[in-house]
């Protein structure tokens, strides 16, 4: 967990069409998958949205593995959901319910394969812009990004050092020893990243 | 006249709003703590799969140590980012497909969650200075049913199509870890507030004295 490599997880360099398109209308595929779930109701209708979505996945140079390793996580899920749903309301109501989460699953990964991390940031930060007129603050907002993501890492990396010490002071079962300092440690950072910032005249709101 | 009350309560929303580097800090450490503790690996117990992860802890904690706006902007944040597409929800998830999953309603319980506990903190601390940790862990229980747990059966209840007696039913395996986890929450927010008075007790002092002398 050390290092930034998590933030790279999803996304997969190409130039697919998908790669080209910019992010609002891949976040309006995504938005329309999952208004359609909700609109469809013939199974056969939703298996054919998941055939054209994965044949799109594929298209952008993914690869089946990235395909199922999107999907992996919610297998067993969507067995009980199906099989449940498919005995109490029949099989092809249960087929549509688990083939439409499915749709919004795949359409969401299309949109973090093809987009890189820091473009997905920019477009949170862009979103904040309408809200200007409301005292928000784009500026701010992308700087408290900025921080959060550099201190994911060291948070992993305080967690492993408390567990070593508690650890090493016999106190491995104790919760209040393996978390605690955790969380001093993480607030102590807080306020010498405040710090900082103040310092650089960074992070204070324009009067 | 309706025209100068808005203008007041503008000005005072804005001065509200304005926090310093500091705040912004504490607001994306929490926000990363929350992450942090998505990824420690969950338990997937109850029938529709909702994973049972530390998060629960980190929210209940993170309103409790930063008060309701902070604590609301915390976890917004780190929702809002795990909704963008960053691998932070449990097991590692991410993007706007949580919200057709059966995780919907938990993942969307959250800054409502750390906003209503920090509310309730802020109102203990006023209150009382013994026993504030049962006080704490009583606001923590209570905001984890009326909130999370409300909204939590919601969601599998729409996204899976099921009855809201069955969702209600699969939710009930998160009691006694959740009652676990909101007594480690409330020691540990006691701990932070003896270490850091600073975060928000005397803020809270500070406030209730200028209102007491208006």
């Amino acid at each position: 967990m050390r290092g930034h490599g998590f933030l790279l997880a999803n996304y997969v360099p190409g130039t697919s069409l998908l790669h080209r398109s910019p992010l609002a209308l891949k976040f309006l595929l995504v938005l329309a998958c999952g208004l359609a779930s909700f609109i469809i109701v013939d199974w056969r209708l939703s298996a054919a949205v998941l055939a054209v979505l994965c044949g799109l996945f594929l298209l952008t140079g993914a690869g089946v593995k990235r395909l199922w390793g999107a999907v992996r996580p919610l297998v067993p899920v969507l067995l009980v959901v199906g099989l449940f749903q498919g005995w109490q309301l029949g099989a092809p109501t249960g087929a549509r319910i688990v083939l439409n989460i499915l749709v919004c699953i795949v359409a969401a990964s299309l949109l973090t394969a093809t987009t890189p991390v820091q473009q997905l940031l920019d477009g949170v930060v862009q979103l904040a812009r309408p809200f200007e007129r409301f005292g928000a603050d784009p500026e701010r907002f992308a700087l408290t990004i900025g921080i959060m993501l550099r201190s994911i890492p060291y948070i992993a990396g305080t967690f492993a050092d408390v567990r070593d010490s508690a650890r090493a002071r016999g106190l491995d079962r104790n919760p209040r020893a393996l978390v605690l300092p955790v969380f001093i440690t993480s607030v102590a950072y807080a306020r010498q990243t405040g710090e900082a910032l103040a310092a650089r005249g960074l992070g204070e709101a324009e009067d | 006249m309706s025209n100068t009350e808005t203008t007041a309560t503008k000005s005072q929303r804005t001065e509200r709003r304005r926090w310093n580097g500091t705040d912004l800090g504490l607001i994306a450490v929490f926000a990363a703590l929350v992450a942090g503790a998505a990824l420690v690996p969950g338990l997937a117990l109850n029938g529709f799969g909702v994973p049972i992860t530390f998060q629960t802890l980190a929210v209940m904690l993170t309103g409790l140590v930063l008060g309701p706006a902070r604590g609301l902007a915390a976890v917004g944040l780190y929702t809002l980012l795990g909704l963008a597409g960053l691998p932070i929800f449990s097991q590692g998830r991410s993007g706007l497909g949580i919200l057709a999953g059966p995780s919907a309603g938990y993942i969307i319980a959250f800054p409502i969650a750390a906003g209503v506990v920090g509310w309730l903190a802020v109102i203990v601390i006023k209150r009382t200075t013994k026993a504030r940790a049962l006080w704490f862990f009583l606001a923590a229980t209570a905001t984890s049913v009326v909130v999370v747990h409300t909204l939590g059966i919601l969601g599998i209840a729409l996204n899976s199509k099921a009855t809201l007696e069955q969702a209600f039913l699969s939710d009930l395996v998160f009691y006694p870890g959740d009652i676990i986890k909101n007594v480690l929450a409330a020691a540990i927010a006691v701990a932070l507030h003896r270490a850091f008075p600073d975060v928000l007790v005397r803020r809270v002092r500070r406030q209730a004295a200028t209102t007491g002398k208006a």
